[in-house]
C-alpha cells in the first residue's frame, strides 16, 4: 500500500503537499474557530466563497471571451473566492451586540444566500454547474506549484504570528472582555482574525473544494480540543492531527482508488468520534 | 518607579465621561490612595462601569482629567476581575493556563511567569490545584482563580466588577474574607464595583456613591450617612453598628418612614 503511494508520487505530488499544507493551515486557523465556537461561521464562510467562484464563473459566460479575457483566468476565481469568503468573515464578526442581529441569524443568512445563489448563478450553464458541484463535493487533485508556494507561505505567516502572539490570541479567543480590559483593542483584532480566516478557507476552496476546507478547518482542533487538557498544545496537536489523517486518507485513497478529499474528511470524523470516546471514558474515570 | 505607601494611584480632576452626545459623568473629583480599599456603589446605569472603564483605558475622557500613576504604566500594573468570565466552558483549560493569560502585555522568562504564578495562586489559596481542569472547580475556587488571573500581573490596583455575583453565602463570604485579608495584609489596593451596599459597609475603607452623573467619595464613615443613602436611593435607611463594630445599614419599614 506504501510502495503504491510512493509510486503514485511522482504524478500526484503537488496534490499531496497541498493536501497537507491545506490541513496544517486550516488546522491551525481552526484552533480559533473552535475555541471561539464559531463552527457555523466556518460554514458559511466556506459557502460564501463558493459564491464567489459561482459569480466569477457567471461572469465569464455572460461576456464574450475575447473581450475580458481576465474574467476567465483562473487567478479571477481565486480572487473572487477569497474576496467572498473574507468579507463574509468580516459580515459574521459583527452583530451580536445589544439590539443588533444574534451572530448565528447573521451567519445562517451569509450560508443560506451563499448556498441557494451560487446554484442560481450558473444554473444555466453546464460547465460552471459542473464547476460548482466539484467545489462542493472536494477534489484536490489538480493542485499547482504555485498553490504550493502560496499554502506555504500561508503556513510560514500563520504559524509565525501565533508563536508570536500566542497569549493574546487565547486571550482574545477565549476571554474578549478580558482581553479589552488588559488593553487589546478588539475591534482591529477581530477584523485580523476574520480576513485571515477568509483568505484561508477562500484560497482552500479554490483548490480543495468545500468539503475538504470545511473539514480540515473544524474536525482536526475539533479532535485536539477533545484529547488536550489546554488551549494551547490545541495549536500543535490539531496540525499534526490534520497532516497525519491527510497521510493516512491520502494513501488509502490511492490504494482503493476513492478521492482522497473524502476519505480524509471520513477518517477525520472517525477520529473525532474516537476522541469523544476517549474524553468520555477519562471524563467517567474522573 | 514604586508606589509608595499611602502614595496616591489614581486622581481625576472635573472629569467628565460619557458615550457620544449622552453624558454619564459629571465633574467627577476624587482620588484613590495605595492601600486603601474602595467601593464604587450605586444603583445600576449610574456610571460605575463607565468610570471602570476610563480608568482601564478603554474609554476617553469627555473633560477634565484622569491621572493615573506612572508606576501603573499602561495599565500594567492594574489587575482587573471582570464580573463575568466568558471562556467557552467546552473548552479544555487548567487553572495554570487559565491564570497565565493574565500576563498579556506583560514581559516575562520563563522563570518569572513560574514565580508569579506561583505567588498569585498561594495568595487565593489555589496553589495545589495548579494542573487541575479549571472546569472543576466549585464556583468559589473559579472566583478566587479569576482574582489569581489578575494578581499574577502583580497589580498596584486590583479592579473587582462586582466578584461576588453569583456566589452563594458561603462562597461570597469566604471571596470576600480573603479579598479584605490581601487589602489589611499585603496592603493591595482594592477597588470594588458592586450595587450590594452591606458588603460595602462592612469591608470598605473609603466609597464612592454614583447617583444622577454625580459621584459622592470620600473615607466611608463620612459619605455612608443617613443623608446621603436617603438621596441616592431613594428610601429612608438606619444605619447600625453590629458587634463587630461593623456597619449595618437596613431600609426603614414603611410604617417608620417620616
Amino acid at each position: 500500500m506504501i510502495h503504491e503511494f510512493i509510486d503514485s508520487w511522482a504524478l500526484f505530488h503537488n496534490t499531496y503537499l497541498v493536501g497537507w499544507l491545506i490541513g496544517l493551515l486550516l488546522a491551525l486557523v481552526g484552533v480559533l474557530v473552535v475555541a471561539r465556537d464559531q463552527i457555523f461561521i466556518g460554514a458559511a464562510v466556506s459557502q460564501a466563497s463558493t459564491l464567489g467562484i459561482a459569480l466569477a464563473l457567471g461572469l465569464g459566460s455572460w461576456t464574450a471571451t475575447d473581450a475580458l479575457e481576465w474574467l476567465h483566468a483562473d487567478a479571477f476565481l481565486s480572487a473572487m473566492a477569497v474576496v467572498f469568503s473574507v468579507l463574509a468573515a468580516l459580515l459574521t464578526a459583527r452583530g451580536g451586540e445589544d439590539g443588533k442581529e444574534s451572530h448565528e441569524a447573521v451567519t445562517g443568512w451569509v450560508f443560506l444566500v451563499s448556498a441557494s445563489g451560487a446554484i442560481l448563478i450558473v444554473s444555466h450553464s453546464p460547465h460552471g454547474l459542473d464547476e460548482i458541484h466539484r467545489l462542493l463535493s472536494s477534489s484536490i487533485i489538480g493542485a499547482t506549484q504555485r498553490d504550493i508556494w502560496t499554502f506555504s507561505a500561508l503556513v510560514i505567516v500563520t504559524a509565525v504570528a501565533l508563536a508570536a502572539s500566542h497569549r493574546r490570541v487565547l486571550l482574545f479567543a477565549l476571554d474578549p472582555a478580558m482581553a479589552a480590559a488588559v488593553g487589546m483593542r478588539l475591534k482591529p483584532w477581530a477584523l485580523v482574525t476574520s480576513a485571515w480566516l477568509g483568505l484561508a478557507v477562500g484560497l482552500s476552496i479554490r483548490s480543495a473544494g468545500m468539503l475538504y476546507t470545511f473539514g480540515c478547518l473544524v474536525l482536526p482542533a475539533l479532535v485536539a480540543k477533545n484529547v488536550c487538557r489546554e488551549v494551547r498544545p490545541m495549536f500543535v496537536v490539531a496540525p499534526l492531527v490534520a497532516v497525519g489523517t491527510a497521510s493516512v486518507g491520502f494513501v488509502l485513497a490511492n490504494h482503493y482508488d476513492d478521492p482522497p478529499a473524502q476519505m480524509t474528511v471520513a477518517l477525520l470524523c472517525l477520529l473525532l468520534t474516537v476522541a469523544w470516546l476517549i474524553r468520555r471514558l477519562r471524563r467517567g474515570r474522573v | 518607579m514604586h508606589v509608595g505607601d499611602h502614595e496616591v494611584i489614581v486622581k481625576t480632576t472635573g472629569l467628565c465621561l460619557g458615550y457620544g452626545q449622552r453624558m454619564v459623568l459629571v465633574q467627577v473629583d476624587f482620588e484613590i490612595r495605595s492601600g486603601e480599599c474602595w467601593f464604587f456603589l450605586g444603583p445600576n446605569g449610574e456610571g460605575k462601569t463607565t468610570l471602570l472603564r476610563a480608568m482601564l483605558g478603554m474609554i476617553r475622557p469627555q473633560a477634565g482629567q484622569l491621572w493615573i500613576h506612572p508606576e501603573l504604566g499602561q495599565r500594567e500594573r492594574i489587575g482587573f476581575v471582570p464580573q463575568r468570565c466568558d471562556i467557552n466552558p467546552t473548552l479544555p483549560t487548567t487553572v495554570r493556563e487559565f491564570v497565565l493569560l493574565g500576563l498579556v502585555g506583560i514581559h516575562t522568562d520563563q522563570n518569572d511567569e513560574a514565580l508569579r504564578l506561583e505567588w498569585a495562586l498561594d495568595k487565593v489559596g489555589l496553589g495545589r490545584l495548579e494542573g487541575k481542569d479549571y472546569w472543576s472547580l466549585s464556583g468559589g475556587q473559579r472566583q478566587r482563580a479569576l482574582v489569581a488571573r489578575a494578581l499574577v500581573r502583580r497589580p498596584s490596583l486590583l479592579i473587582l466588577d462586582e466578584p461576588t455575583n453569583g456566589l452563594d453565602l458561603a462562597a461570597e463570604d469566604a471571596v470576600l474574607r480573603f479579598l479584605a485579608e490581601l487589602n489589611r495584609k499585603e496592603q493591595q489596593t482594592l477597588l470594588f464595583v458592586t450595587h450590594n451596599l452591606a458588603i460595602a459597609a462592612r469591608y470598605a475603607t473609603h466609597i464612592a456613591l454614583f447617583h444622577a452623573g454625580e459621584v459622592v467619595s470620600g473615607p466611608r464613615r463620612e459619605v455612608l450617612n443617613r443623608q446621603t443613602l436617603e438621596r441616592i436611593y431613594g428610601v429612608a435607611v438606619e444605619i447600625s453598628s453590629n458587634q463587630s463594630g461593623a456597619s449595618v445599614v437596613t431600609v426603614c419599614p414603611p410604617e417608620r418612614r417620616p
